[in-house]
């Protein structure tokens, strides 16, 4: 081996980290199916969950899901390579390589330094790592599970895997944060393009549909109520800075204005939560520079779940009133943890690709978590129609 | 705009040598071995049988706001490691709760404890047949969630789960929120825990060792699964000076990268390249280190890489560098942040936590002063702790006595 160049890197230079991010193309994968088109038409006309019976061995809550039955990861990225990795980073490196095939953004030798991943999740591939588990119980010796398989059951898999396919060497990162990964995600993204840690990133989020997930959906709803299917894919946003891109003469899909989260207590009758939510809100509208009339949409992580939902409307209420339009997107790609937050900015995007009329509106997207997490983001999109994109 | 200095001004770490600052410290000073035979879990049939877990952690009597039934092991670590770091950096609780303040913390393995149990619980009784309360547990984002809820932090929870280097990343980033005035206050760190999986894999992977993790060393032979929390408390300069509060340490910067090569075997050319980049977003030259705190897994492939990785960064007289993963066996996403914190301590106290179960130098390797089984008195002004991770997910954090 030899060592780099001992040229010294040039140092970060942090800007003031509030900066516009610019979208400059994605990729999208869930149930509705592969593209934004097809997430689009879903939005119009929510299609019923599919039957997932034959795709485990093992036992399901339910027969149903909005899952990609029919996907396999070779289909999209080729035999050579693809044959150890579990379906978590499959969808997620799809994603991204349908993210990259979106985006004006070439990579380089040049840049692809600059270029990283950041990738949100819950727990990585539960059942990667439970069925890990499941081996050490039930195998003669404990000890004989497959070590080819043992970085998927490690929660930085799917980026890191997909920074070795698309050679992208810049900061590759993985956040754990079920219903607030995709925020998660774009605030850390923002900091490292402020800050001057990287260009671009390929930011998003994956949810993998699988007996442990499909039970999950089910446990949570013994506990919150609501009947939504689960849902599972991904969906891989190209992040720029905005005011590079503009720079360069490009035009983006989208800005995101404001990026803001908090903890606060659980929803519960006292109505704390939604105070804290309603405080995201409002910060988030504060820090974009809009008012909440302006607001054209907001899209919710609304899932049936009756305490979070109505936690999550009073707050949005409380801040814009009444009469703002919904879009629900888990009525059309079911409940996919941390997927559905990237599903929520997806749908927004997809909707401004399919309608231009929609060109320059913007739209707010709430979390919640039971655990008391929150968090709203301002987004403005475009569609394509003038030709120049990304 | 202006950048604010970040310090740390509160340490928690939560290990097995030691619980709380100045424990912790003292094991370091002494060397122990935290590693012993494994209790979390039945090690029947398996040909190895020794961790690093904290047996003395007791979370009842450290959480204050959490119900140790409702949240998973993992979680309770970064609770209470955050608990441990709020106390000594001696900031009132209700004024913490009512500032912008919240918390960035690292994981390999988050709740899969929790999640290992309900796999065994669903051979008896089946996947219908769990706990709904524990299969809630599994997801890490509770980690982060645990520490903002236990402390009533209203800001930011983020979980970073890039495995082995987690903390450091979770650590730049809440240096990070502050410095650009995101923040006013964060707890940094990570947690991990011992379980079946994790201890299987890397064996499988040859990655483990029997008895004894001895980095750097000419006979070294892998790894021990370890377990903890790790935390800091960090602020602007400024509100430390401010309150009075004693300050630890400086954060300078930290760097990081992509292998974007392999997922599993580290690579020296991007490793070193990550440690430029540390020091050229820290304003550090190479000859100001004093101190490396290793990756240093013990593994054949990490000390080797990382060795030669030094010396094409630092030349011929790169400073001492050891592994605190020598007492600590790998605690995974708590292992830079308790690496973080020994460094740390280093600075303000004056020494170099040692690399213990050090007995041969390995002529194959270049020559670094590893400190080998006695920690050492030393002036340590800037201090570089190093974490490499599965997916090539490097991060590098520098830290500096404070001016």
């Amino acid at each position: 081996m030899t060592s780099a160049p001992a040229a010294a890197p040039a140092p970060a230079t942090a800007g003031t980290g509030t900066s516009a991010l610019a979208i400059t193309g994605f990729g999208v994968l869930s149930g509705a199916g592969i593209g934004p088109e097809a997430l689009a038409a879903a939005l119009t006309a929510p299609a019923a969950p599919v039957d997932v019976s034959e795709m485990f061995e093992e036992e399901l809550p339910r027969n149903d899901a909005h899952a990609l039955v029919d996907f396999k990861v070779r289909d999209h990225l080729g035999r050579k390579g693809t044959s150890f990795f579990d379906r978590s980073t499959s969808l997620g490196m799809v994603a991204c390589k349908e993210a990259l095939a979106d985006t004006g953004l070439e990579i380089t030798d040049d840049n692809r330094a600059r270029i990283g991943i950041t990738l949100g999740t819950t727990a990585g591939s539960a059942k990667s790592t439970s069925d890990y588990s499941k081996d050490t119980f039930i195998q003669d010796r404990p000890y004989l599970v497959n070590p080819l398989l043992f970085p998927n059951a490690v929660m930085n898999c799917a980026a890191g895997q997909s920074g070795i396919k698309f050679r992208l060497q810049g900061p590759n990162a993985t956040i754990a944060g079920g219903p607030m990964a995709m925020l998660n995600v774009l605030r850390y993204t923002r900091n490292l393009i402020n800050c001057g840690y990287a260009d671009a990133l390929l930011a998003g989020a994956v949810e993998e549909f699988s007996p442990h997930s499909s039970w999950a959906v089910h446990y949570a709803q013994s506990v919150f109520g609501g009947d939504a299917a689960p849902g599972e894919g991904a969906a891989v946003f190209v992040v720029e800075n905005a005011d590079a891109v503009r720079a360069a003469g490009r035009t983006p899909d989208a800005e995101v204005l404001s990026i803001e989260v908090g903890v606060f207590e659980p929803p519960g009758p006292d109505g704390e939560f939604s105070r804290g939510l309603g405080l995201c809100i409002s910060r988030a509208l504060e820090r974009a520079g809009v008012t909440a009339a302006d607001i054209t949409t907001v899209a919710t992580a609304a899932n049936g779940m009756a305490l979070l939902d109505e936690a999550e409307e009073r707050a949005i209420g409380a801040v814009l009133g009444e009469g703002t339009a919904r879009l629900r997107v888990k009525e059309s790609t079911g409940e996919a943890f941390s997927a559905s937050g990237a599903f929520q900015l997806a749908a927004l995007l997809a909707r401004h690709r399919a309608e231009p009329a929609r060109d320059g509106e913007l739209s707010l997207i709430t979390t919640r978590s039971a655990e008391g997490a929150a968090g709203a983001a301002v987004v403005r999109g475009w569609s394509r129609a003038g030709g120049d994109h990304g | 705009m202006s950048l604010r200095r970040v310090v740390i001004t509160g340490l928690g770490p939560v290990s097995s040598i030691g619980i709380g600052a100045s424990a912790y410290s003292e094991g370091l000073r002494e060397g122990v071995n935290g590693v012993s035979p494994i209790a979390c879990f039945d090690p029947t049939g398996f040909p190895y049988i020794m961790a690093g877990e904290v047996h003395a952690f007791r979370p009842e009597n450290m959480v204050r706001r959490l119900s140790v039934e409702e949240w998973g092991r993992t979680s309770l670590f970064a609770a209470s490691a955050a608990r441990l770091a709020v106390a000594d950096a001696g900031i009132d609780e209700d004024e913490l709760a009512a500032s912008r303040a919240g918390s960035s913390m690292g994981t390999t393995g988050g709740e899969s404890q929790v999640l290992e149990k309900l796999t065994g619980d669903s051979l008896t009784a089946g996947m219908g047949g769990l706990d709904a309360n524990l299969v809630r547990q599994v997801s890490s984002a509770r980690l982060s969630q645990a520490v903002n809820r236990e402390l009533r932090l209203t800001g930011d929870a983020v979980t970073l789960s890039t495995a082995c280097s987690a903390s450091n990343y979770a650590l730049g980033y809440a240096y990070d929120l502050i410095r650009t005035g995101e923040a006013d206050y964060m707890i940094a760190g990570g947690a991990d825990s011992v379980g079946r999986w994790s201890h299987a894999g890397f064996y499988r992977l040859g990655a483990l060792t029997e008895t004894a993790c001895s980095p750097f060393d000419k006979d070294r032979s892998g790894i021990i699964t370890g377990e903890g929390g790790a935390a800091m408390f960090l602020e602007s300069l400024e509100s430390a000076q401010a309150r009075g509060a004693r300050i630890h340490a400086e954060v300078l910067g930290y760097g990081l990268n992509c292998d974007a090569n392999h997922m599993v075997a580290p690579n020296r050319d991007s490793i070193a390249e990550c440690m430029r980049i540390a020091h050229a977003n820290s304003g550090v030259k190479a000859e100001e280190v004093d101190y490396i705190c290793a990756h240093g897994t013990g593994t054949p492939a990490n000390d080797f890489v990382e060795a030669s990785a030094v010396v094409d960064v630092f030349g011929e007289n790169a400073p001492p560098i050891s592994s605190t993963k020598s007492m600590l066996g790998h605690t995974m996403g708590a292992a830079s942040g308790l690496g973080a914190i020994a460094s740390v301590l280093g600075i303000a106290g004056s020494f170099l936590p040692p690399t213990i179960n050090f007995k041969t130098p390995d002529p194959d390797m270049p020559k670094i002063d590893c400190v080998p089984n006695k920690a050492r008195t030393a002036d340590v002004r800037i201090a570089q702790v190093n974490g490499f991770a599965f997916g090539g997910n490097n991060a590098i954090v520098m830290l500096g006595r404070p001016s």
